[in-house]
């Protein structure tokens, strides 16, 4: 098997779930499915090929959307597994009942762009701050660091 | 009864700032918890306001171990974001590189973990081996640490045949050495006493929690990026990947010291058919709208770069994914159900004091949950009574009491 028979077999098995399938490059695999579908995509991936690992998952914010993007890998190839979600309803379906190996990346996504995980076994905040300010999220493309005023304490 | 201790974030012996909340039941980990962040520096959002070649001097700023490792990572990302096809001899100098960081990082791990066990000559052993290793970057890069090597269409200095003869004569010192390191790991009765059966990580839970690196391939996963997804000249190289099937601290010192002999016999391949020609090809400034995953086979396991360039000579975004993230998951499945006295030998390089932390103030019952509040005097007196009637021998003498 190869990431050409790959390929062909996701688009003719599961052609209802998914939008699109690509072999953007040696080993990549571009698939864009639904949300609603992710589930199933990353189950069937899973038992038919064997795409245990996930090696990252990044987000991307776009604008309008953000696109949210799993990074499956097995022996043969790396499966980028892609969904957008609008900004005004930021949710994203958990994984980790796929994948329990998912849950820091999604408590990263939590943090980073504001996404909200359902069904996230863990939901606490991971990497910033305790006394991080709410609703502030730093890697969406309208937060900008403002560095506060230099306050000498006793100056004048 | 449970008792919740805390590790970190701040404590003498960690190498870098982590928290860690451990539930015990007497002296046996239930559940552990750990908080990140204390080193978060915004480096992803601060690369989307760079330029390509001022974020590969960024990259190697992410660690200082792996600093060559995040930079090939993004190096090869990039270049194939520009479509761009690098110098051979480019490659093979980058991959010498990539080897020699893997033996010193291995090398340095192997001495971490002996000290760990309690084994200080191993550490020192294998620490003044290291210095080869270092020794050797610091001719060929000229520097020790931030090697600074990489650059788009190839690396940015070349080695000569003096290099090359002097790299051969100290590979054949670390060799030797190597393989007492494996004799010793495999037969040191005390060593292989303290390592086994600690931090047991079953090849499902292992796969399940996606680990990578050593870890893995203890767990008897053979999951290596340089044979599964070659980069750079991973391909022409003949090389096997090093698996153990004891699932515990002792399979991933085996499979460390596997690959150190392994690194050896690339590096020697690597410089025996070293192609002849240019270093370097010119790369763009700019680079137009696409993506690129790029996976790289750190000494610590998959690193991983995600790059979304926009058509300008910035990026629009850089997820950066370093191996330790990704074993974290499957560490808190190594520490459930450990001793407490396992806790630096799997966490490697945490050395945590975890009596001097807990005054004795209180004295609980873990099976009844009893507790019972006690003086100073009181303690005094129960002291007193303890050491009353002892009469304390070194060797035939008394002790003057």
């Amino acid at each position: 098997m190869n990431a050409e028979t790959i390929v062909e077999k996701i688009t003719s098995e599961i052609k209802d779930k998914i939008q699109e399938t690509a072999l953007t490059a040696p080993r990549r695999i571009n698939v864009k499915v639904d949300r609603e579908q992710l589930l199933a995509v990353l189950q069937y991936l899973k038992d038919q090929f064997g795409f245990t690992h996930l090696a990252t998952i990044s987000g991307v914010d776009l604008g309008e959307y953000f696109e949210v993007v799993y990074h499956m890998s097995n022996a043969i190839a790396t499966v980028n597994v892609r969904i957008l979600t609008p900004r005004s309803d930021p949710k994203i379906p958990s994984t980790c009942s796929v994948i329990p190996g998912a849950i820091l990346y999604e408590r990263e996504l939590q943090d980073m762009f504001g996404l909200v995980v359902q069904n996230i076994p863990d939901p606490r905040p991971l990497l910033l701050a305790d006394d991080w300010p709410a609703g502030e999220y730093p890697l969406r493309k309208d937060w900008h660091f403002n560095r506060p005023d230099e306050i000498i304490p006793g100056g004048k | 009864m449970e008792f919740k201790v805390a590790l970190g974030p701040q404590h003498p012996a960690l190498h870098e700032p982590i928290s860690l909340r451990m539930t015990l039941d007497g002296e046996i980990i239930r559940d552990a918890d750990l908080k990140l962040g204390y080193n978060h520096r915004g480096i992803e959002k601060l690369a989307e306001s760079r330029t390509y070649i001022q974020n590969l001097y960024l990259t190697e700023r992410i660690c200082g171990i792996c600093s060559h490792s995040h930079t090939t990572c993004f190096t090869q990302g990039v270049e194939k974001l520009m479509e761009l096809v690098p110098a051979k001899r480019g490659l093979y100098i980058r991959t010498l590189v990539c080897e020699l960081e893997r033996v010193h990082s291995h090398l340095l791990w192997l001495g971490v973990a002996g000290q760990e066990a309690g084994f200080e000559s191993f550490f020192m052993y294998t620490w003044r081996d290291r210095e080869v290793v270092m020794d050797i970057l610091d001719t060929i890069s000229g520097n020790r640490v931030h090697y600074a090597m990489n650059t788009f269409g190839g690396v940015r200095r070349d080695i000569d045949e003096l290099q090359k003869k002097k790299i051969l004569d100290s590979l054949d010192l670390l060799k030797s050495r190597t393989e007492y390191y494996l004799h010793i790991g495999a037969s040191e009765p005390t060593f292989v006493g303290r390592l086994s059966g600690v931090g047991m990580l079953s090849k499902e839970s292992a796969i399940a929690l996606c680990a990578v690196g050593p870890t893995l391939r203890a767990s008897g996963v053979p999951m290596d990026v340089r044979k599964d997804d070659p980069y750079a000249v991973y391909d022409e190289i003949p090389f096997e990947v090093c698996t153990a099937d004891s699932c515990d601290v002792l399979g991933r010192t085996v499979v460390r010291v596997k690959e150190l002999l392994e690194s050896y016999k690339i590096i020697e391949f690597l410089l025996k058919n070293l192609p002849a020609g240019p270093i370097k090809v010119k790369a763009p400034r700019k680079v137009k709208e696409n993506e690129v995953f790029s996976r790289y086979e750190a000494p610590r396991g998959e690193n991983v770069h995600y790059i979304k360039s926009n058509g300008s000579d910035k990026p629009e975004r850089l997820k950066v994914r370093a191996p330790t993230l990704a074993n974290y998951p499957a560490t808190i499945a190594m520490l459930k159900n450990g001793f407490i006295a396992d806790i630096p030998l799997i966490f490697a390089a945490i050395d945590p004091c975890i009596c001097c932390a807990e005054r004795l103030v209180q004295l609980d019952n873990p099976r009844s949950g009893e507790s019972k509040v006690l003086t100073f005097s009181q303690l005094r007196q129960m002291a007193n009574q303890r050491y009353k009637n002892v009469i304390f021998k070194k060797k035939e003498s008394l002790w003057p009491f």
